[in-house]
């Protein structure tokens, strides 16, 4: 239960650093997706359930701090988190070249499917100018994610181990 | 039995449709201030402010110390800018007065009754698709959707979600942003589209016209949101290569939209300008 509570405060937080660093470090050129790392962490971790509450409210946060349609970035991290669960039976996620190859496709996939919203939705198609900047976008993301995996995992280690 | 079965599925495409249903309803109904958001976004707001502050303020004493270093050099090419500047300013005064006379004489005034409401910049947009800002000011201050904002020398952009005490900023570059303009130079008319990390583009000025680099975009004041002869920005590409029948013109914000702290949200009395 104190799992479900705390999801909204928390995503808030991460949400909210995601946006200072990504403002910091990037000068909003590039937008560095933790909560993207998030929800594809959650897919190789956490079951069906918990997961997808995860992903749910995680994207709706998102949604309401970056101002896009209200719901867009909940289906997308949705999509993302049952890729990430059902992919999970298929490979070994512990494997450092699967997490980058995984997370680096999540997030070029994530960013093809929103300017396909946008297309359909608003017709507009920014697609061409922001390749570049995607792809870069995504490789980063892919870089990092096993430091951030590795770092998870330390964490989850460390709390169980105090809870024991 | 069936639902113990197809548990899973049933799950899934339940959450799937409710998420498809929120979509449609929200780009067809309202995209902005939906209750919903207004709570995160005032949930959100303190925690922005509070991070964003302390780490502006390291930044800040870094920046302050890295700027140390060439200070003695640059405040001597300032001083002579000054100078250069004081003369300038002078023709301009000359001019400025010879314009009041005028205006006097052509009994032209101004209806306009502005109310400048200051705001500071607490977050920026991070989807890739979208250039807004958050600011810490909302509807118990007195603003609405729609109003113009100004960081000096220029408009920036328009207000296009507003909370109790937090807004979003929809800025020229955004690409849904069009505003009404003109080239100061020879009153051309265009409509200023926002074009993401490439600035902007002014739209339907025909190949006869004469635009050229370097020339000043003003607002039009027409559409009633924005007010008339506010800096927009300055053309930096004129292609009239393109097969189509309009001139391509990129042009650059005079703000820089990177570096915005302060804003300023041009209230008025009268709904339009």
């Amino acid at each position: 239960m104190l799992y479900y509570l705390s999801l909204p405060i928390l995503s808030i937080l991460l949400i909210v650093l995601q946006s200072i660093i990504t403002d910091i470090v990037f000068s909003n050129r590039l937008v560095f997706e933790v909560s993207l790392l998030v929800v594809i962490y959650a897919g190789f971790r956490l079951d069906l359930i918990k997961g997808t509450a995860l992903a749910l409210i995680l994207g709706f946060i998102f949604d309401c701090v970056s101002g896009s349609v209200l719901g867009v970035f909940a289906l997308i991290y949705i999509i993302v988190f049952w890729g990430s669960f059902y992919i999970s039976d298929w490979l070994d996620t512990e494997k450092t070249h699967v997490i980058v190859f995984f997370s680096f496709l999540c997030s070029f996939l994530k960013e093809i499917i929103l300017n396909f919203f946008y297309y359909l939705a608003f017709d507009i198609n920014v697609l061409i100018n922001v390749y570049f900047i995607i792809l870069i976008q995504s490789l980063i993301i892919g870089l990092l994610a096993p430091l951030f995996f590795y770092w998870m995992d330390r964490t989850g280690i460390l709390l169980y181990e105090e809870r024991v | 039995m069936f639902f113990k079965k197809y548990k899973i599925i049933i799950f899934i495409s339940v959450v799937f449709i409710t998420i498809l249903i929120v979509i449609s309803y929200n780009v067809k109904y309202s995209k902005d201030n939906s209750f919903l958001r207004k709570i995160v976004l005032e949930t959100a707001s303190p925690v922005q402010e509070i991070l964003s502050g302390s780490i502006k303020s390291v930044k800040d004493a870094w920046l302050r110390y890295v700027l140390l270093v060439g200070i003695e050099e640059e405040n001597k090419k300032l001083t002579n800018k000054i100078n250069e500047l004081k003369a300038v300013l002078v023709s301009y005064q000359e001019s400025y007065q010879e314009a009041q006379r005028l205006k006097k004489l052509l009994s032209i005034s101004d209806n306009y009754k502005y109310r400048f409401i200051t705001a500071r910049v607490i977050g920026r947009e991070q989807a890739a698709l979208s250039r807004t800002v958050l600011i810490n000011k909302g509807s118990s201050d007195g603003l609405r959707n729609g109003m113009p904002v100004i960081a000096y020398p220029g408009l920036i952009g328009r207000l296009v979600d507003v909370s109790w005490n937090i807004s979003r900023v929809l800025l020229l570059i955004d690409e849904n942003s069009n505003i009404d303009a003109i080239v100061q130079r020879n009153r051309t008319q265009g409509i200023i589209s926002g074009s993401g990390s490439r600035g902007m583009i002014l739209k339907y000025i025909s190949k006869t016209q004469d635009v050229q680099k370097g020339d000043v975009i003003v607002s039009s004041g027409m559409g009633g949101v924005f007010p008339k002869g506010w800096l927009i920005g300055q053309v930096i590409h004129v292609d009239r290569q393109d097969a189509g029948l309009f001139l391509k013109i990129n042009v650059a914000p005079f703000v820089d939209l990177s570096k915005l702290e302060e804003l300023l949200i041009l209230s008025s009395d009268e709904t339009t300008f």
